[in-house]
């Protein structure tokens, strides 16, 4: 931040931010004049960028206070020595035991060699580490990371671009194939004390995440947000994604922070030509979360689907944000996202999809579609078209409103309970979306979270 | 499209109509002609001695002087407000004159005394001054530029105790109630134009409708911008008193101008208990030639507020003039079971742009709202929707329903939604719905193919899109409507 403004003084919004960012000369892959060129970059732009105002347009709902109150530090700054451990035990907690797959985990945005468990990969596919891989073969990953995301959204893609460090990076050949699923598992721990018992800032961790699916590969990917609580935490992550012509990638996220979680993701697609990208995002968890999808087409004749469902509750926060840019012709997307309110939850809904004026023929259906289940909660939608080509078949529609008194009063009727009634309807609601995600294991794992959350709920 | 049907040249016919409707489409602006008298105008320039000037001109209460000058103050300290999807050069609001008034000879009595050069213009516009006593149903309260001259039909309106006529007269002669309500639903401080307006309007309408009174006919306006480099800063107070009923008409034309001009109106509506007040436009300003020079900058707050229980509110729009049109006609729903409607048409075309849409703040319980939008763009029109439903936590029962429709017509223009949808109780029920598309070829073709020119075929499709608007305006102004629409679109599409 500029000096003489009261920027060096402590607490000031842009101290805030040198505390998000690791010291200089630290991170990995310093000897590679590309990436260090983009993290210098990326630090002048979060000089430029500081702390989002309330009043602009994309933090218009979302206030950044309770995240700026928790006085987070860079992982490796606050802990003195990087990668809090997580034991093997606790990891086991964490796990969906049915589900099988290439796991890899990474704790405070480090990755985590002895937990992850790899497995035999297909030909042509390499999963790895990002330190690891900027160490063995910086060639293979110049020209794709960073350049998806770019300058980013906003400030927190530049502060994860400046604090680039380790991550993971999955690289697919030509045609290749990817049976079982990779499962990136985040797991965010709170701060620990120092050696001589001090209590740290809490730590905030900045995974950087690559996804590069050449022609016609296909691959599965599950991201998880875990945490096992105990103190507050964030994660900032960016997760880029490229798609070569005729590539497949389904991509289910699903944000179960811990109570005290903080959580804010980019997530950066380039689609070529005849792609698809099936993406559902699920937000269960965390107190605070912020999720930007930014979807860009670099050939004709691609499709994105986006899916998404949230269930915000007490103390909770969850605002989705989606920039779907059609600038070439023939390309679809379709943007369906759901939420359940309960409590004093919150949640945000800000979906735009601009047409550039050459993009004819761009077919784009948005829709939001909210349950409020109690008086005190609160959901904000903003469903945005910005169309500048005539022959296109564009539509959005948004829905708020709580549970039909006929439908409930038909279940109890059949000597059900009102609150098993509200859940099974809710269920019901949440079904369109959790239904699409697979495998079978990750898909009844979400189900039972999603009940269990509506249990709990003061329905 | 079936296989005996693939070898006719459907192409051709289609490019000759295109080629002539382009020229309807630049045919020059109907109502563009400049009525020379002689004016009362002050020098451009703004300070506290002009808003002084202004007042004193007009002979107000010392109230509406301090008034002035606050909202004045205000909003000097105002930013300009940038967050529009519009663009324009900067404005000079030293560049204006903030006071042009017809000459009048000791103020015309009857309508004898009117400048015979006036009533040339209103018979020009087609509004039908001399003919008005035998026009069954409608009061024209005619503003040319900046002060009411003629006035009709008021002693049949009084008789049932409705007071129409000029803001200036209602400061004179009924200065408690524009003391009360002045300013009550618009603040000075609302925004930068609202602020601008307060400290500097010169005219406008008032109307009073009694406590349990229907008013007997509608009541209607033609603003009319004459005087080269005039600001217009109408102010418009509408009050329905408990369980009264007005219908208030707003149509506007203005002659052509190579100047931007600026007009930066206020529109406030009050209905109390049961009252009901619906208020419909037609504006036709000029919108700039076809590189967008000159044409009427429109920075509308139009504001309604159902206080009472049961109270209506309905804004019914159609837009097709104006190079930049800037305007949401709002409910503030703040009685229960208060009510609140949004019909709207705009029409953009040539380098128009038009962000508008409406703003519904449900507070009472069981209010309901209705937005209809219908958005149509040629050339290179740009053209948005902004709008804002709020749910309240204390609104329960309430219910909203908004859809928002463009029409596309070539492929330079813009079309694009902003709603806002915040909803803080549990038993609202809020939908929104959106749609962008062109006029598809499936039903041209079905059209032509029953013996239909494509002319009228792409007339009917239209009027078809914009038939829940118009069937919410009253009579005379459906007709007006539809003649615009057919001027400003059958063209345009090829």
């Amino acid at each position: 931040m500029t000096p003489g403004k009261g920027a060096q003084g402590q607490g000031s919004p842009a101290a805030l931010f040198q505390d998000w960012l690791p010291a200089a000369g630290r991170s990995t892959g310093q000897s590679l004049p590309w990436l260090a060129a983009q993290r210098v970059q990326a630090r002048a732009r979060v000089r430029e960028l500081g702390v989002p105002s309330p009043k602009s347009e994309g933090w218009r709902y979302s206030s950044l206070s309770p995240l700026l109150e928790q006085g987070f530090r860079a992982v490796g700054e606050a802990s003195g020595e990087a990668g809090s451990a997580l034991d093997p035990g606790a990891l086991q907690t964490l796990l969906i035991p049915e589900l099988r797959s290439h796991r890899v985990v990474l704790v405070n945005g480090r990755f985590d060699a002895a937990l992850s468990a790899l497995g035999t990969l297909p030909r042509g596919v390499r999963i790895g580490g990002l330190r690891d891989s900027l160490a063995r073969d910086p060639d293979a990953l110049e020209g794709l990371l960073t350049s998806v995301a770019g300058d980013g959204s906003h400030v927190f893609t530049a502060i994860n671009t400046a604090s680039l460090d380790d991550g993971v990076v999955l690289l697919m050949e030509r045609g290749a194939l990817l049976e079982e699923p990779l499962e990136v598992i985040h797991v965010a721990l709170p701060a620990s004390a120092d050696a001589r018992g001090h209590e740290l800032a809490p730590p905030v961790a900045h995974p950087r995440l690559l996804f590069s699916l050449g022609d016609g590969a296909q691959a599965e990917i599950i991201e998880r947000y875990v945490g096992p609580g105990g103190g507050p935490s964030c994660t900032n992550a960016v997760v880029e994604i490229a798609l070569g012509r005729g590539a497949l990638l389904r991509h289910r996220r699903i944000q179960d922070e811990h109570a005290d979680g903080f959580h804010l993701s980019g997530v950066y697609l380039s689609q070529g030509a005849d792609s698809r990208y099936e993406g559902i995002n699920i937000g269960l968890g965390g107190r605070w979360a912020r999720t930007d999808l930014v979807m860009r087409f670099t050939g004709e004749h691609a499709e994105c689907d986006l899916r998404g469902l949230y269930l915000a509750g007490d103390r909770q926060l969850l605002d989705y944000h989606l920039d779907v840019h059609h600038g070439l012709p023939h390309c679809a997307s379709r943007e369906n996202f759901k939420g359940i309110l309960f409590g004093k939850g919150r949640a945000v809904f800000d979906g735009l999809v601009y047409v550039a004026p050459d993009a004819q023929k761009t077919d784009a259906a948005m829709s939001n579609r909210n349950l409020i289940l109690s008086p005190n909660a609160e959901v904000d939608t903003k469903p945005q078209l910005e169309i500048y080509a005539d022959d296109v078949k564009c539509s959005h529609g948004t829905t708020v409103g709580q549970i039909e008194p006929e439908m409930l009063f038909y279940l109890r009727s059949r000597g059900i309970s009102a609150g098993l009634a509200r859940r099974m309807l809710c269920l019901g609601f949440a079904g369109e979306i959790i239904d699409g995600l697979g495998p079978a294991a990750l898909r009844e794992h979400v189900t039972e979270q999603v009940g269990a959350r509506l249990e709990q709920a003061p329905l | 499209m079936s296989a005996s049907t693939a070898d006719l040249p459907t192409s051709t016919p289609a490019a000759t109509a295109a080629s002539q409707y382009d020229a309807i489409v630049r045919s020059g602006y109907e109502h563009g002609f400049v009525t020379e008298i002689e004016s009362d105008t002050l020098p451009p320039g703004l300070d506290e001695g002009v808003i002084r000037a202004i007042s004193a001109r007009k002979g107000e209460p010392a109230f509406m002087t301090d008034w002035r000058l606050a909202a004045y103050r205000k909003w000097l300290q105002m930013p300009t407000p940038a967050w529009a999807s519009v663009h324009h050069p900067p404005i000079d609001y030293q560049a204006i004159s903030y006071f042009s008034a017809p000459k009048k000879k000791d103020g015309p009595k009857s309508l004898d005394e009117v400048d015979p050069v006036l009533l040339e213009t209103y018979r020009k516009l087609g509004i039908p001054i001399e003919e008005q006593k035998a026009l069954a149903g409608v009061a024209v309260d005619a503003v040319f530029d900046s002060v009411s001259v003629a006035t009709t039909f008021r002693e049949k309106l009084a008789e049932v105790g409705v007071i129409f006529c000029s803001i200036s007269e209602a400061l004179q002669e009924h200065p408690e109630l524009v003391r009360q309500y002045l300013g009550s639903v618009v603040p000075a401080t609302d925004n930068y134009y609202a602020g601008l307006n307060s400290a500097v309007f010169t005219d406008g309408t008032f109307v009073y409708v009694p406590k349990h009174t229907r008013c007997p006919m509608e009541l209607s306006t033609y603003f009319r911008i004459n005087t080269a480099n005039t600001g217009q800063f109408e102010r418009t107070l509408i009050i329905a008193e408990e369980g009264s009923y007005v219908s208030y008409l707003e149509g506007c034309t203005a002659p052509q101008r190579d100047e931007n001009q600026l007009h930066a109106a206020v529109v406030e509506l009050i209905a109390l208990e049961g009252a009901e007040i619906k208020y419909s436009t037609v504006q036709n300003w000029y919108p700039g030639d076809e590189h967008g020079r000159g044409g009427i900058y429109n920075f509308v707050t139009k504001r309604g507020d159902c206080r009472g229980a049961r109270s209506k509110i309905s804004w019914t729009q159609v837009e097709t003039g104006s190079a930049i049109t800037w305007k949401y006609p709002s409910c503030i729903l703040r009685g229960d079971d208060s009510v609140g409607e949004f019909y709207s048409v705009a029409v953009t075309k040539g380098r128009q742009q038009a962000d508008t849409g409406t703003k519904m703040i449900h507070l009472g319980k069981n209010t309901r709202s209705t937005i209809v939008s219908k958005g149509i763009s040629a050339q290179h029109g740009q053209q948005s929707y902004r709008g804002l439903v709020r749910i309240a936590a204390k609104a329960e029962g309430a219910r909203n329903h908004t859809q928002c429709d463009s029409l596309l017509i070539g492929d330079k223009c813009a079309a694009n939604t902003f709603p806002y949808i915040e909803v803080k109780n549990p038993t609202a029920k809020m939908e929104h719905e959106a749609t962008t598309s062109k006029i598809s070829d499936d039903q041209l073709f079905y059209c032509r193919s029953r013996g239909l020119a494509e002319e009228d075929a792409v007339s009917m499709i239209v009027n078809g899109f914009c038939k829940e608007v118009f069937n919410e305006l009253p009579m005379e102004f459906a007709v007006e409507a539809q003649k615009l629409l057919s001027i400003s679109l059958e063209g345009a599409v090829g």
